[in-house]
């Protein structure tokens, strides 16, 4: 009896999945196109679950045990079952093989059941509380099953009861496992996952790579979309993406401004793009919801408006695109470039950036600067520096690329401390001085991918004129954007963060340091040289050298808990509960270190403005600055302090 | 409402780089014409329309916007005048003073004595039209408010107190057409024999406060300015009230 139901069971399952499947890739592809190799993908998609996917979640010990028992067992099981009991290959081997994927499968579903018995807040609820219970099920029938296939028991043992309780066993399990997979169940992540990792939009990433640069718009044809304002702009792989997501949470645990109880949560946000691409309202959604706005007063469809509708706009522009939700999530999913392309459609459609937004992407149109000072103000900080204009000399071994912190009196001072670095190096090095405009970092981040255009190309234009070895510069945003982003407009440069090139100085003994008189010092990585570029140990090094031993933040390294001050959130400044500066002070504060060391003048800005009592906050290339020993004139030096006379004040 | 609202725009300057851009107060004409009149509102330039500063206005959400071909330095008096006439305007809203050109801020001045129509600075809000009156709010020094009913057609000049312009975007900037249309050139005779240069600002008069406690300085401080001198005419007739104001515009020399 149970093997004619057996396989009624299991093919129905399957053909249902088939249809399940294929209604969900015809979802996907109403998405537009976006090149991507799919054969060689799905050549590559093995390798890449098993050793770059393994490696994100193996951060986790005991989940990627779980899991590798729990998925390994279960598509074992699952293709040992079909041709068992699918097929009737009664053999005592299959019989056996199968029976020990199945208590592989079950023992991994226990350790799923028991991180269920008390979930914490970042994992989704709902259908996820029956996942585990679906597993033990699908393990425990199947294994039961095949026990007479093996020998183990005779045929016919139980009688009608068995072969009851089996056939229900079976159904939930198949309907969970099988049909749930491809018609929205929990289990969709490993379909639609797989097929993810297959098409990635990022394939870079795979190998030990790393694809961090927003991909540009085409501005030149006037019909292509500016940004994403329905489901459907999205390109079908990001579709694909989105639902690979397990809603395991790890994103919500990691986002600044979800802990500051701004309204964005990564892992909402994916599954309400999940929503918008299927159709519906967010009611079920069991997790956790964007702060302060309620779960259930939202819904989308694929060709309805995005904004104020499925998501607050308030939503995009909390984020401060730090990327720790990509560097944590298991499915390599990316948010960030979501997040962008739906605020490129508000910033360049709608003229909605919100409040300085607009201010300050004028100001970038009009003086090159997002403050709007005067451009003729560019060098006023180094008067007195007679530094070398690249204008003037024309080549140069390194190109020291200012960025706008030549505007703020704070950064002013770590710019000096770097030029003094550079001086006492001796190396070659000259400035573009007033043609040098912004680097086109916050304009790209709030969307307007225009005046980044415009302001790329201006800046390569100019570099072209010029011959230079490398760039150097004190500013994460503009080495990432030079860096990373500038090469698909047609500007390609070695570009180098400060603390990359004062380490390699160091190294090359051309530094006569000191060492660090101060107290103790705490390192903050900033996320545009650490996640955005993979530079950790360098800024280490150096303060290595000074003899500073770096007493590390909990949250350090790849998971460096952002200063709030990227992807324009200054600017934006969507209220939260608290500030997300306050919080990173905090995470200094428990490592009672007196200094902390920085090497972005975003990160100074924002640390700096927790008010004190805290720690000091210091740029590199000031503590370098500070221990520096300079052979000629030491006593020069010091004489034009006294001398200095109160300036007028107006 | 069916009033045909105009916005006369011109090109801006940048005040800290000089560079071309779309004029602050022009651009809070064109707000104050979106929100009275949505997509029908006309905007219009008299000048080059290969200018590109001028899809900054485009980028406000406009479709279209008209541009009188005039070169530099060229009256544009007369031709504005037509072409308002024309158009069949109920309310022109222009900016007060533009931040390039001469600048003079006497174009809305002018152009209303030219039309015959009455002129209102400093437009704040207009509350509203009915029946060929427009009930407006007027913006005066320290944050006070004039209300006013003026029969239209009607010429209203905007600064700082009217709406804060909203932001131009690049996708309607790029698909708004610049619709350049021929107009007669007339030269402007005082370009011809005068030259033009920068004003020079005037001095301020110093405010010696000999207030001796805080309270007598913030009284001070936000006093009214007031002349020292002027009458309060009450209860008199329109002829003894407009001898008045003669005899007081012939003393300042204001009339000649």
């Amino acid at each position: 009896m149970l093997n004619t139901l057996l396989p009624i069971l299991l093919f129905t399952a399957l053909a249902l999945a088939v249809l399940g499947a294929l209604r969900r890739v015809r979802m996907w592809r109403r998405g537009r196109p976006s090149k991507v190799d799919l054969l060689g993908g799905l050549l590559a998609m093995p390798r890449r679950y098993l050793v770059d996917l393994h490696h994100v979640v193996e951060r986790d010990k005991y989940m990627s045990k779980t899991h590798v028992a729990t998925a390994g067992g279960f598509v074992l099981s699952a293709v040992l079952a079909i041709l068992v009991h699918g097929f009737g290959l009664h053999s005592k081997i299959l019989g056996y093989a199968l029976l020990v994927a199945t208590v592989v499968m079950f023992s991994g579903a226990l350790f799923v059941f028991k991180r269920r018995l008390n979930p914490p807040s970042r994992l989704s609820k709902g259908p996820w509380m029956r996942l585990p219970k679906s597993l033990l099920m699908f393990a425990a029938s199947f294994f039961i099953a095949t026990l007479p296939v093996a020998g183990i028991l005779p045929e016919g043992t139980g009688g009608w009861v068995l072969v009851a309780l089996l056939g229900i066993g079976v159904l939930w399990g198949v309907s969970e496992l099988f049909f749930g997979m491809t018609w929205g169940g929990p289990m969709k992540h490993a379909f639609a996952g797989a097929l993810h990792l297959a098409w990635h939009r990022r394939a870079e990433r795979f190998g030990g790579g790393r694809s961090t640069g927003l991909k540009p718009l085409d501005l030149e044809d006037p019909n292509a979309p500016l940004g994403v304002e329905k489901p459907v702009d999205f390109t079908w792989n990001q579709l694909l993406g989105f639902d690979a997501c397990v809603q395991c949470g790890k994103c919500e645990a990691m986002c600044p401004a979800f802990a500051a109880g701004q309204p964005l949560n990564p892992k909402k946000l994916i599954q309400d793009m999940v929503i918008g691409l299927a159709g519906g309202t967010d009611a079920r959604f069991a997790g956790s919801p964007y702060p302060g706005k309620p779960i259930g007063e939202h819904g989308g469809h694929p060709h309805q408006p995005i904004v104020n509708g499925l998501v607050d706009a308030e939503t995009l522009w909390s984020c401060t695109t730090c990327r720790a939700c990509v560097e944590e999530c298991p499915m390599m999913i990316e948010h960030v470039d979501a997040i962008v392309d739906m605020r490129r459609h508000l910033t360049l459609e709608k003229g909605a950036t919100p409040n300085k937004g607009a201010e300050v992407l004028d100001n970038l149109i009009a003086t090159d600067n997002p403050g709007g000072f005067a451009p003729g103000g560019r060098m006023n900080w180094a008067a007195d520096l007679n530094l070398k204009l690249l204008s003037e000399v024309k080549t140069t071994e390194v190109l020291f690329w200012v960025g706008d912190g030549a505007f703020d009196m704070r950064n002013q001072r770590t710019l000096r401390a770097f030029v003094k670095v550079l001086k006492a190096s001796g190396v070659d090095f000259a400035v573009l001085g007033l043609e040098e405009r912004d680097s086109g970092d916050v304009a790209r981040r709030l969307g307007d991918e225009a005046t980044f255009q415009q302001l790329a190309k201006r800046n390569i234009q100019t570099l072209a004129k010029y011959q230079f070895q490398r760039i150097v510069t004190c500013d994460p945003h503009s080495f990432h954007v030079l860096k990373n982003e500038y090469g698909a407009l047609g500007g390609e440069y070695q570009v180098q963060h400060h603390s990359t090139y004062i380490a390699e100085l160091i190294a090359a003994g051309k530094l006569n340091l000191g060492q660090h008189k101060g107290g103790s010092v705490t390192y903050h990585d900033p996320c545009y040289l650490g996640r955005y570029n993979g530079e950790y140990q360098a800024p280490r090094d150096v303060l290595k050298a000074l003899g500073i031993e770096v007493r590390e933040m909990q949250r350090s390294g790849f998971r460096s808990r952002c200063c709030g001050g990227g992807g324009g959130a200054p600017i934006t400044d969507i209220p939260g509960k608290q500030r997300i500066p306050d919080m990173r002070m905090d995470d200094i504060r428990e490592t009672e270190a007196e200094l902390v060391a920085v090497g972005c003048p975003q990160c100074t800005a924002m640390l700096e403005g927790v008010v004190e009592p805290r720690p000091q906050i210091k740029d590199l290339a000031e503590l370098v600055a500070d221990v520096l020993i300079e052979d000629e004139a030491p006593a020069s030096a010091k004489s034009p302090a006294a001398k200095c006379e109160p300036a007028e004040v107006h | 409402m069916s009033t045909k609202v105009i916005s006369l725009v011109s090109i801006g300057a940048h005040p800290s780089s000089g560079r071309a851009r779309r004029a602050e107060q022009d651009a809070r004409a064109v707000e104050l014409g979106l929100q009275l009149a949505g997509d029908n509102l006309q905007v219009v330039h008299a000048g080059d329309p290969r200018e590109e500063a001028l899809r900054g206005y485009l980028g406000m959400g406009l479709d279209h916007l008209d541009v009188l071909e005039q070169p530099a330095g060229a009256d544009v008096l007369g031709v504005l005048g037509d072409y308002l006439r024309d158009a069949g305007a109920q309310l022109v809203l222009a900016g007060s003073q533009a931040e390039t050109g001469e600048g003079s801020g006497m174009l809305p001045f002018l152009l209303a004595e030219k039309l015959g129509w009455p002129l209102v600075v400093g437009l704040a809000e207009v509350e509203s039209i009915e029946n060929g009156t427009a009930q407006v709010l007027q913006a005066l020094p320290r944050g006070q408010r004039r209300r006013l009913k003026v029969r239209l057609p009607l010429l209203a000049t905007v600064d700082n107190a009217a709406p804060k312009p909203r932001q131009s975007a690049f996708g309607p900037a790029r698909r708004g057409v610049l619709a350049a249309r021929t107009a007669e050139v007339v030269d402007d005779p005082l370009l011809a024999k005068d030259a033009l240069q920068p004003a020079r600002p005037r001095p301020k008069r110093l405010k010696v406060i000999k207030a001796k406690s805080g309270a007598d300085r913030m009284k001070a401080a936000t006093a009214k300015a007031s002349g020292g001198g002027g009458k309060v005419l009450k209860d008199v007739s329109a002829q003894e009230g407009a001898e008045a104001i003669l005899k007081l515009l012939v003393e300042e020399g204001v009339l000649r």
